[in-house]
């Protein structure tokens, strides 16, 4: 019998989430410290390339080096949901499919869909990144002399939200391979999202049109930061709306979750043969 | 030797066991960072920036690094293996651990270099990029580079074995340090606040960074090449000393 769902019991399932991540802060501090510091030095290692890079040579393609710092921090915010909201392979969705672990979410009282949503939530462990590109967000913002409004602050909210609903869709739709062919694409939605990771720091203003238009629309790599980024700034690039971002994504989402839909419907009938009772794969 | 040939063939054909199309998203993936990266560079140099290279040195940097990436910085399978339980099995072959693993990885890198490496060069010409080094010492350069970069991964591996299997936490933290400290992506001297002067001496900065260097005719050849002979030689004893005291300390899951 699935339970009802109601915003009462998304809310429960985050909450179990969340005391599962500080139960292991708690019990485990010092190992969960070395994988924050872990994570956040990662993380800014990747962003503060590019960073460094503009203040070595005063911006980059038109952008000073403070909205290069803005745009790190934007990414930086991006990474730190992603680890905050996902930290349970629940984005990276292929290895759940690839691993046979799919069927342990089926006999769950809960819609799959939402254990998906709600199984990698980390607050306490995977928040801190979040927070970090928040600060560099502010003194970016400071050193801009940002406007910061309601509106704004909406703006910030509804790109954030149209960023990581691109990143999860492009995540799924690649994923669906993994009904067909579990052990090959295993690990593809790592490889769409790490593989281009370092491609989403890069500032494209002042690259040519050929490069700038593929990284908006085939590969959305443009869209994770550096869009998103400008549009902030009150400078949205090519002409094109500050709206496209949240367009672009919920397109996505459509195609990837009626792809992904027919995916799942191959593999509950033909099942797949990496499942263990035991959960790990063979 | 014929038995680390094998290994090396064994690893490379491994690569290759989805067939060739497995292999396709990553060389696709390659070519759309290398692209964006050069034009990134174009971008920055064309804008009258003053730097310490020219746009063609720093075009032949980045397409050099891109195509050379897996040696420039070697990663061997070390890490994985020991929390997946294979590092125990390779104790049980009739040769050195040390030695397969470095088979291993040399074969790891044929694929590439024969699918994304070699198909790229061609592309050379139209980017603007120079593919003949301006010093016949870049070779060597490159041998030091591979051998240290053994070396430190070596070590690496000893400190995952001390810190009982925490290889994710090791990797993150050593990706973060190759990227600013190799020089692979940004080179070292074009570093801001003059902290280039002083991470050159260090001994990430004699990986990728130093055969680059010499590649695109940036650099003192001579103090670039003793460096790397430098951190050779204090390096790799100090690998083969630790991995000899960490392997009685070996926990390896899985199997």
């Amino acid at each position: 019998m699935v339970d009802k769902l109601n915003l009462k019991r998304v809310l429960g399932l985050y909450g179990i989430s969340a005391k599962m991540d500080l139960a292991w802060l708690l019990r485990d501090t010092k190992y969960a410290i070395a994988v924050i510091i872990a994570d956040i030095i990662a993380n800014l290692a990747t962003v503060s390339s590019v960073f460094l890079i503009s203040v070595r040579f005063g911006g980059i393609g038109g952008m000073s080096s403070n909205e290069v710092l803005f745009m790190m921090a934007y990414s930086t915010m991006i990474t730190g949901i992603f680890i905050m909201f996902g930290a349970a392979n629940n984005f990276r969705v292929s290895r759940i499919i690839g691993r046979g672990q799919l069927e342990h979410m089926f006999i769950q009282p809960v819609p799959v869909k939402m254990q998906l949503a709600t199984m990698g939530f980390v607050p306490f462990t995977g928040g801190i990144n979040f927070v970090v590109g928040a600060l560099l967000l502010v003194i970016a913002g400071e050193r801009l002399d940002l406007h910061v409004t309601p509106q704004w602050t909406l703006m910030l909210f509804l790109f954030l939200l149209a960023t990581m609903t691109t990143i999860v869709a492009r995540s799924y739709l690649v994923s669906t391979f993994a009904f067909y062919a579990p052990v090959a694409a295993e690990e593809i939605s790592t490889k769409a999202i790490e593989g281009t990771w370092l491609l989403s720091t890069f500032p494209l203003s002042g690259m040519p049109s050929f490069v700038q238009i593929p990284l908006l629309t085939i590969l959305p790599e443009g869209l994770m930061a550096w869009f998103p980024s400008l549009c902030l700034l009150g400078r949205p690039p090519l002409g094109l709306s500050a709206y496209y971002p949240m367009l672009y994504a919920i397109i996505l989402a459509t195609v990837a979750a009626a792809i992904f839909r027919k995916g799942l419907n191959y593999y509950v009938k033909s099942g797949s043969n990496r499942y263990l009772p035991y959960g790990f794969r063979r | 030797m014929y038995k680390y040939y094998v290994t090396a063939r064994m690893s490379a054909q491994e690569q290759t066991n989805g067939g060739i199309l497995y292999s396709l998203p990553t060389i696709l993936l390659k070519i759309c960072t290398l692209i964006p990266l050069l034009y990134l560079w174009k971008t920055i140099m064309s804008s009258g920036a003053k730097a310490e290279m020219s746009l063609e040195q720093m075009l032949s940097y980045t397409f050099i690094s891109s195509i050379l990436a897996d040696i420039l910085v070697v990663k061997t399978a070390a890490t994985g293996w020991l929390s997946e339980g294979v590092l125990l099995k390779l104790y049980g072959r009739p040769f050195s651990v040390l030695g397969q693993l470095m088979a291993q990885t040399v074969g790891g890198w044929v694929p590439m270099l024969l699918m994304y490496s070699m198909p790229v060069l061609f592309l050379a010409p139209l980017l603007g990029v120079r593919l003949i080094p301006a010093s016949p010492a870049f070779f060597l350069s490159l041998l030091l580079c591979v051998s240290l970069g053994f070396a430190i991964d070596f070590l690496f591996a000893c400190l995952c074995i001390r810190l009982r299997n925490v290889n994710w936490l090791i990797d993150q933290i050593r990706a973060a340090i190759i990227v600013i400290f190799s020089g692979t992506i940004i080179p070292i001297r074009l570093l801001p606040f003059g902290i280039g002067e002083i991470l050159k001496l260090q001994p990430f900065a004699s990986l990728g960074g130093s055969p680059l260097g010499i590649f695109v005719g940036a650099g003192d050849v001579r103090e670039t090449l003793l460096l790397q002979v430098a951190w050779n030689i204090i390096l790799w004893p100090a690998a083969i000393f630790a991995f000899k005291k960490s392997q009685e300390r070996m926990v390896s899951y899985g199997g």
